[in-house]
């Protein structure tokens, strides 16, 4: 009887305990100023200089200035943006076009309310003494890419180039380095221009002592395929939007401020380099540098204003998407709006910000062993 | 006798079924928004729907299990034949085998890539080795060394060699043991040739299947290719069952007399 007794109550002390750890768990933690909104953005992949302008926002108080206390969280090979923005883990979120269009198209209602990045920055990399010129010369070769809806482009580029993906080149799943190619592994690689190509000029050349030279590699770049897709932009969720005038209200402040930090990004470089370091990335600091500089060069000079859609790329990513099977059919209307980013753009004019950098011209960044 | 073993079969075949139906009817009231759990209907059309696809990568994995469960097993075999025998191979091999079997798989995975080969199957069979290993040899061992003493001192008195107590009284001895643990590899083997895949290699495999279409919020097509590697896990479960009724014809005997 009394170990029947001590049994139960151990069983009842184990279930409160766990009871507190689940309640300790959920607690939400009160972070932020009572005036200030709060509002998590959800990045695509970990902290690095491709999402420079909103550390800058943060860290020079931009947010702040519009009534926002930002939380940025970040990325990762298994966190699908569009996914944790849905479930409202997040307010916002960068995705590429297409990683947004296929959950889009799933049933999760969310919208590209800013396309930050201009142009697409993904290319094919293999040395230039492997032959590989241009798209054709991948026929029956090894070909790296990283899956998870990094592959379209690619895929869409050999297709044009009349090579059957399935059947004419052996695709190969790559780790998000450039340890394969440089091992021999694959002929060519994927790589984006302002990161994994980088690593490899960060790499010496066992042959030469030195560090890899641009001349020791040739390049694929799908923009001059013509098989290029829209790539970072701010998505947000499409219901809220609709229902929530104070969310609204909250994106334009949010795409407001992330521009300002993105042009603080083209105006004070060495700074915004500086702030990228302080928030914690795994590479060093003339990797940051070399990755600041060229993702200026996917955003400036916007024409028609950063975060302003191009209506020619949006309908070549779609009509890729489409023909490739990524999407089943067209997007919807409504999987980007306008509205917000012209309001946002329309402010930072009137208050005297260059949301165009006609002037923005890309520098030389020397790239040390390793990224250091 | 087919009506015998349907009517085995039947209260697992009930449960199953009536397990799908509750999950088909609980979505269809409950409709939840967005993703979260598909249907089964839905799951069962996009694994036709991609049947091609799926037959293929079922194929690529599939080859990796089986060479992979096929070299485990024999690695845990000789290895619990030899310390069942020699004193001084359990008192080495025994620690070694228990080592290798705290190393997390995961971390291999990557490295073996790396010495290997990222195309090469040897890094991914090599996974599924080291992990089929380890109840293999556990099981065996024990199947092999806690034999009835009594009969031991039988074959002893009868001046029977090592071997041939082995042989005649271990061995026998072992057989259920040995079946557990090929039962208990088999579903490993297909965990391990899966997950070993997630890091790189072919992507027309189960692996980057499941994991791609995860990650493009593709669920549906996630779980058709998830369904695959379960029906291949079962399969080999059944085959060992075969196998096991097979080489224990005494076994079987005294089951259905008893049952």
């Amino acid at each position: 009887m009394r170990l029947e007794k001590k049994r139960r109550i151990t069983r009842w002390l184990i279930v409160l305990a766990l009871f507190a750890l689940v309640a300790a768990s959920c607690s939400s933690d009160d972070g932020g100023s009572e005036d200030l909104t709060p509002v998590k953005l959800q990045l695509q992949w970990f902290t690095q200089a491709q999402f420079a302008g909103y550390f800058a926002a943060v860290d020079q108080g931009f947010y702040e200035d519009v009534g926002l206390d930002v939380e940025i969280l970040e990325g990762g090979v298994d966190i699908v943006p569009a996914t944790v923005l849905d479930s409202g883990a997040a307010d916002f979120a960068i995705s590429w076009v297409p990683r947004g269009l296929v959950p889009r198209e799933e049933g999760l209602n969310i919208t590209n309310i800013a396309q930050v990045f201009q142009r697409s920055a993904t290319l094919q990399v293999s040395f230039a003494d492997s032959g590989i010129g241009g798209v054709g010369d991948l026929a029956g070769r090894t070909v790296g890419n990283w899956g998870f809806g990094n592959e379209f482009e690619l895929l869409a580029g050999l297709r044009s180039a009349g090579l059957d993906p399935a059947s004419d080149v052996e695709l190969v799943q790559q780790q998000f380095d450039m340890l394969a190619l440089i091992s021999g592994d694959i002929d060519a690689a994927q790589a984006m221009i302002y990161n994994e190509y980088a690593q490899v000029l960060e790499t010496v050349n066992p042959d030469t002592g030195e560090l890899y030279q641009p001349s020791d590699l040739s390049i694929i770049d799908w923009n001059d395929v013509g098989t290029a897709m829209l790539q970072d932009a701010i998505w947000a969720d499409a219901d809220k939007l609709e229902s929530d005038d104070a969310y609204r209200e909250t994106a334009v402040k949010f795409v407001e401020a992330s521009i300002r930090g993105w042009a603080f990004c083209r105006d004070e470089f060495d700074k915004c380099a500086e702030i990228v370091l302080a928030a914690g990335p795994t590479l060093g600091e003339s990797h940051q540098r070399w990755q600041l500089n060229e993702i200026n060069n996917l955003i400036w000079p916007s024409p028609q204003g950063a975060g302003t859609m191009d209506t020619a790329l949006w309908d070549q990513t779609v009509t890729i998407a489409t023909s490739e099977g990524i999407l089943n059919a067209a997007p919807t209307d409504g999987a980007y709006v306008s509205d917000i980013v012209a309001e946002a753009l329309a402010n930072l004019t009137a208050d005297g910000v260059d949301v165009t950098g006609s002037d923005w011209s890309p520098k030389t960044i020397e790239l040390n062993a390793g990224g250091e | 006798m087919i009506i015998k073993a349907l009517r085995g079969f039947a209260p697992a075949l009930a449960f199953g079924i009536g397990g799908l139906l509750l999950w088909e009817l609980a979505l269809l009231i409950i409709q939840p928004e967005g993703f979260v759990l598909p249907a089964p209907s839905a799951i069962l059309i996009a694994f036709f729907d991609d049947f091609q696809v799926i037959l293929t990568a079922s194929k690529n994995t599939g080859f990796i299990v089986v060479t992979g469960l096929v070299g485990g097993v024999a690695l845990g075999v000789v290895w619990a034949l030899l310390v069942s025998r020699f004193r001084i191979a359990n008192e080495t091999l025994t620690p070694l085998a228990i080592s290798l079997n705290a190393i997390p798989i995961i971390a291999l995975a990557p490295i073996f890539n790396a010495w290997y080969g990222l195309l090469s199957p040897v890094s991914n069979q090599a996974i599924v080795v080291i992990l089929v290993f380890f109840p293999v040899f556990i099981n065996t061992t024990k199947g092999l060394t806690e034999v009835d003493a009594t009969e031991i001192e039988l074959m002893r008195s009868y001046a029977a060699s090592s071997w041939q107590i082995t042989k005649t009284v271990r061995i026998p001895n072992a057989m259920p043991f040995f079946f557990t643990a090929l039962k208990i590899a088999s579903s490993l083997a297909v965990i391990g040739a899966i997950v070993a895949e997630y890091f790189g290699g072919r992507q027309d495999a189960l692996g980057p299947l499941i994991v791609q279409n995860a990650g493009l919020t593709r669920y549906t097509e996630a779980w058709a290719a998830v369904l695959a590697g379960s029906i291949m896990g079962i399969l080999l479960y059944l085959v060992s069952g075969a196998f096991e009724r097979v080489s224990m014809p005494w076994r079987t005997a005294t089951e259905t007399a008893g049952a």
